[in-house]
């Protein structure tokens, strides 16, 4: 039975099954592997109950896998509400989500995006080589930033 | 006005990709529609050469929305591998699967009335496009969008409990399953501290039937009406009582009228089902041997298990049933917007049975796992929310599969959801000088009432832009759009 345990989820997204879509699942291994005190959640794609769990949080970290080419290989960024949603489907953005979560439950938790590059994402387990360096150093960069007083979501979580 | 085509691709709010051509003549008047399913389906060739044991993991991931569905109906089959029929399984066994089985269907039927039916309940078949989603009803109706989060939450927590997670989660192994309630799950489920508790979940889903009744009333000319047409009807149901039965039971027929066209042990479905196939769709058409294509095809599902049933084994949907019937005078209702009724009762049916399981301490027991006989062959047949939900796998000595033969639920909807299709779009299309976006929405409400799987029936992924073209009688396309 889930437990909350922290003030911060960190939700990764994709599939495992497909390459680098697998970016957002990894990257919650490495979190489970170091223990940090994060609740975690892996999600295929987010779905409106998400907006339930948010509301339940100070803090979300979406993190999931991004075609765009970045410099860094990753790009953490501010996440801000939008009722951009998709017609055709009942998969939605983390935008969307947290625009729910406002609008049903009157919270707006602090929530950021965590893109990490990748290329590949054909039918296969396993990330491309490119995908992995991107992840160390998202990873890297992340424990780094909670390790900053400076840092919002550091903040009691 | 030439001749025409319109095509509707991929249709929206289903679980999956398909697309709808819509053939006008050189008037405008529809002269025939057909729903494609262009996805490819693989399933059954490559489970080929893997251990038996591997299929109750391996095939549920047809599909993120019914994973559940498959992984028992794998389940019961692999069951006979190891020489388990479905009542030599150990009664803790069976009730643990039970529960995991009404956990989905309540789940999944809740996912499909609050978000992919609603939006054409609650804004009407031509409200805009944009507002047609479920963002728009969590926003405009709050109080029932939160209702509908915790009742499809609750049936995944169920699955999560039982299965270790909501998606491809694992409860059965062959002979039975590989872990029992502990008393601090059962607690979650009925103190009601964490989550609404189950009690919660039998009066909301009373409301929401309630609220179907309602709306009905004030709506009664449209529902009543839209894709209305006779078919012949296909479920499980109790073997000695002829009570609705989601997980094991006879499979009977009824036609339109009520006439009872097949009731047989399930594991003989084979010798009593044919497929047909057509050129212009990967998924076939099941349909009765005795019948015929023509007569002996059947709608499955919430409308066909209320309407093949003699009654329902639980106080509240029991009630609800028979003000249901009593709308057709106890004849079968053929009504295909019935369908959305029809299966809010389920979801009251599934709440009540998973409380009878909750208060009971055999799901907290030990004897889980069963085995005899090995055999060659195995056919497991469950209700999927969808409906008729069949698994058959052969195996050599080794125990490897050799065949695998999977008929799911929106593969014997087939020809109903194509017939619903042509009943629409010759009411709404014909002879109109404009086709616009609510009358192409009618066609895919018309789909949606059997909330199919495409995904499942026909085993892909894939990305869902929606694009409609408008051909001329050559195959010239002469307008486009798409929408994502």
């Amino acid at each position: 039975m889930k437990k909350l345990g922290h003030k911060t989820i960190i939700i990764g997204i994709g599939n495992n099954g497909r390459q680098d879509d697998g970016l957002g699942w990894s990257f919650l291994d490495l979190i489970n592997e170091d223990e940090l005190p994060f609740d975690l959640e892996y999600r295929y794609q987010l779905q409106i109950e998400d907006a339930e769990l948010i509301s339940k949080y100070d803090n979300v970290i979406f993190v999931d896998a991004c075609k765009t080419e970045i410099e860094e290989g990753y790009d953490l960024y501010p996440c801000l509400p939008a009722d951009n949603y998709s017609f055709s489907t009942h998969a939605l953005s983390p935008e969307t989500i947290l625009y729910i979560t406002n609008e049903l439950y009157n919270i707006n938790p602090n929530a950021q995006i965590l893109a990490i590059h990748g290329i590949n994402y054909e039918l296969e387990i396993g990330l491309s080589s490119i995908a992995s360096k991107n992840l160390k150093r998202a990873y890297k960069y992340f424990k780094d930033k909670i390790a900053s007083k400076y840092f919002v979501l550091t903040k009691n979580y | 006005m030439s001749n025409r085509k319109l095509v509707i691709e991929p249709v929206t709010r289903v679980e999956g990709h398909g697309k709808v051509t819509i053939k006008l003549d050189e008037n405008g008047k529809v002269e025939d529609a057909f729903l494609h399913i262009v996805e490819f389906r693989g399933f059954e060739k490559f489970i080929q050469g893997h251990p038996y044991w591997e299929a109750p993991v391996l095939v549920q991931r047809l599909c993120g929305i019914c994973p559940v569905s498959h992984h028992l109906a794998a389940a019961k089959a692999i069951d006979q591998l190891v020489g388990i029929d479905p009542d030599s399984l150990s009664p803790i066994a069976t009730k643990l699967r039970r529960l995991l089985h009404y956990g989905q269907i309540f789940q999944s039927h809740a996912l499909h009335f609050f978000y992919l039916a609603s939006p054409d309940l609650l804004f009407g078949v031509d409200a805009p496009a944009e507002k047609r989603n479920v963002v728009a009803v969590a926003t405009e109706n709050k109080e029932l969008a939160k209702k509908g989060i915790l009742m499809r939450k609750f049936g995944q927590e169920i699955i999560k409990a039982l299965a270790g997670k909501k998606i491809h989660g694992i409860l059965a192994v062959p002979g039975g399953v590989h872990k029992t309630f502990m008393p601090e799950e059962r607690d979650y489920f009925l103190d009601g501290k964490e989550i609404p508790n189950i009690d919660t979940m039998i009066e909301w889903s009373k409301e929401i039937v309630d609220f179907m009744k309602s709306y009905h009333a004030e709506n009664a000319k449209w529902i009543d009406s839209f894709a209305r047409y006779p078919s012949n009807h296909l479920s499980l149901v109790h073997k000695e009582t002829g009570a609705l039965e989601l997980y094991d039971g006879r499979l009977r027929s009824i036609d339109a009228r009520g006439k009872e066209l097949m009731n047989i042990a399930d594991i003989e479905y084979s010798y009593h089902f044919k497929e047909a196939v057509e050129p212009w769709s990967y998924l076939k058409f099941p349909y009765m041997k005795e019948y015929g294509r023509e007569n002996g095809w059947n709608r499955v599902g919430p409308l066909a298990r209320i309407n093949t049933c003699t009654h329902i084994n639980t106080p509240l949907a029991e009630a609800e049933r028979k003000i249901f019937k009593a709308y057709t005078k106890d004849f079968p209702n053929n009504m295909t917007m019935h369908t959305h009724w029809a299966r809010l009762i389920e979801m009251l049916h599934c709440a009540e049975l998973m409380k009878e399981l909750l208060l009971d301490d055999d799901i907290m027991g030990n004897d889980l796992v069963r085995k005899g006989t090995t055999r060659n062959k195995g056919i497991g047949i469950i209700e999927a929310p969808r409906g008729t939900l069949i698994h058959e796998y052969h195996t050599d000595d080794k125990g490897l599969i050799t065949k695998c033969n999977l008929i799911v639920s929106t593969t014997h909807n087939n020809e109903a959801m194509n017939r619903g299709v042509r009943s629409v779009a010759k009411e709404v299309l014909s002879e109109k000088p404009e086709i616009t976006e609510p009358m192409l929405n009618q066609i895919e409400i018309a789909i949606r009432a059997y909330d199919p799987c495409l995904s499942c029936a026909t085993h892909a992924l894939g990305q869902m832009p929606l694009i409609v073209r408008l051909e001329d009688y050559q195959g010239n396309i002469i307008d486009e759009k798409v929408r994502s």
